[in-house]
């Protein structure tokens, strides 16, 4: 990691490395790029079974419950914003600001794996609508229970972290590590995005 | 530029950091508001259509350029997420146009 003046770190730049970019950076960067294909398949399969459901399957808007869904987005979206400042924080050093923002990213990502949960219930229980019974519940199912994953993943990623920033090993010369999990966390939220539109609102339509 | 105002400089640095991040998270719940009112209006499914991939691109370039730091990171991060999102896109195109084929319709369907 390069200084960029006195006192301060370039958290851009590593004129170790050929390219200039961190290799954990570019490590990250490029597990995104290919995690970008592995979504974009499950996206277009469920919107390929979508236009031909068999007879009797229930529609997505049947089942949906478009309330529940957007308030999970603007939870997810809030929770990016304060991953953000994680990443800001460790960049100064304010180890505080750090635990405080990744505390409440986690309790975000919590209730929005606590409302997929609840989601998942009650298409289940309620609509009848499980991974086995219908194309559509299949492919739904695969694509929003792989993003859940992702979340948990990232959910016990920022659990760790934080435990570790009580060590007191955790300095502003290991930002690098927060903002590599933080562009996982980030990632995270841009899928659900594009699912957002493409699997729910597309219904509504 | 001395000590001081070095350190003016960065602080004035870091507080339009963090108020960029939360304008752009405001930003970002307005066009979801947007988006989820936008599916109720009595207007053609093209139109619909066009303006939720709009709004959903411009949250996917916000979160990935501000948040997670493209604008200010080397252009070769931004080349290789791109590089990836292309093949994805052209991924789904494709499958999109095969199997949106009457030839290709499954067997059970209506």
């Amino acid at each position: 990691m390069s200084t960029a003046g006195a006192g301060t770190i370039d958290h851009h730049l590593d004129p170790t490395t050929s390219t200039g970019i961190p290799n954990k950076k570019l490590l990250m960067w490029t597990f995104l790029a290919s995690d970008c294909m592995f979504f974009g398949c499950l996206i277009s399969t469920h919107l390929i079974y979508r236009l031909h459901p068999p007879p009797g399957v229930p529609s997505g808007r049947d089942v949906f419950n478009i309330e529940l869904t957007s308030f999970s987005t603007f939870i997810l979206l809030m929770s990016s914003l304060m991953m953000a400042l994680a990443v800001n924080a460790i960049q100064k050093g304010n180890l505080k600001s750090l635990r405080f923002s990744l505390l409440t990213t986690i309790f975000f990502g919590s209730i929005f794996l606590g409302c997929q949960v609840y989601e998942f219930t009650h298409f289940v229980s309620e609509k009848h609508m499980t991974i086995t019974n219908s194309i559509f519940g299949s492919t739904f199912f695969t694509l929003t229970g792989t993003h859940g994953m992702h979340v948990f993943v990232g959910v016990i990623w920022l659990t760790s972290m934080l435990i570790y920033s009580f060590t007191g090993r955790l300095t502003e010369k290991d930002a690098i590590d927060v903002e590599m999990m933080g562009l996982y966390w980030h990632f995270v939220d841009i899928v659900w995005i594009v699912i957002f539109t493409a699997v729910y609102l597309l219904e509504y339509i | 530029m001395n000590p001081t105002a070095e350190s003016q400089h960065e602080h004035a640095l870091e507080k339009s950091k963090f108020d960029l991040y939360v304008r752009v998270a405001m930003l970002l719940a307005v066009i979801t508001g947007m988006e989820i009112i936008t599916v109720y209006l009595p207007f053609p499914y093209a139109l619909l259509f066009g303006t939720l991939v709009i709004a959903s691109a411009v949250k996917f370039l916000f979160v990935i350029f501000i948040f997670m730091h493209l604008r200010w990171d080397r252009p070769f991060c931004t080349i290789m997420f791109f590089i990836g999102l292309i093949l994805a896109g052209g991924t789904m195109w494709a499958l999109l146009k095969l199997f949106s084929a009457s030839n290709s319709l499954p067997l059970s369907s209506s």
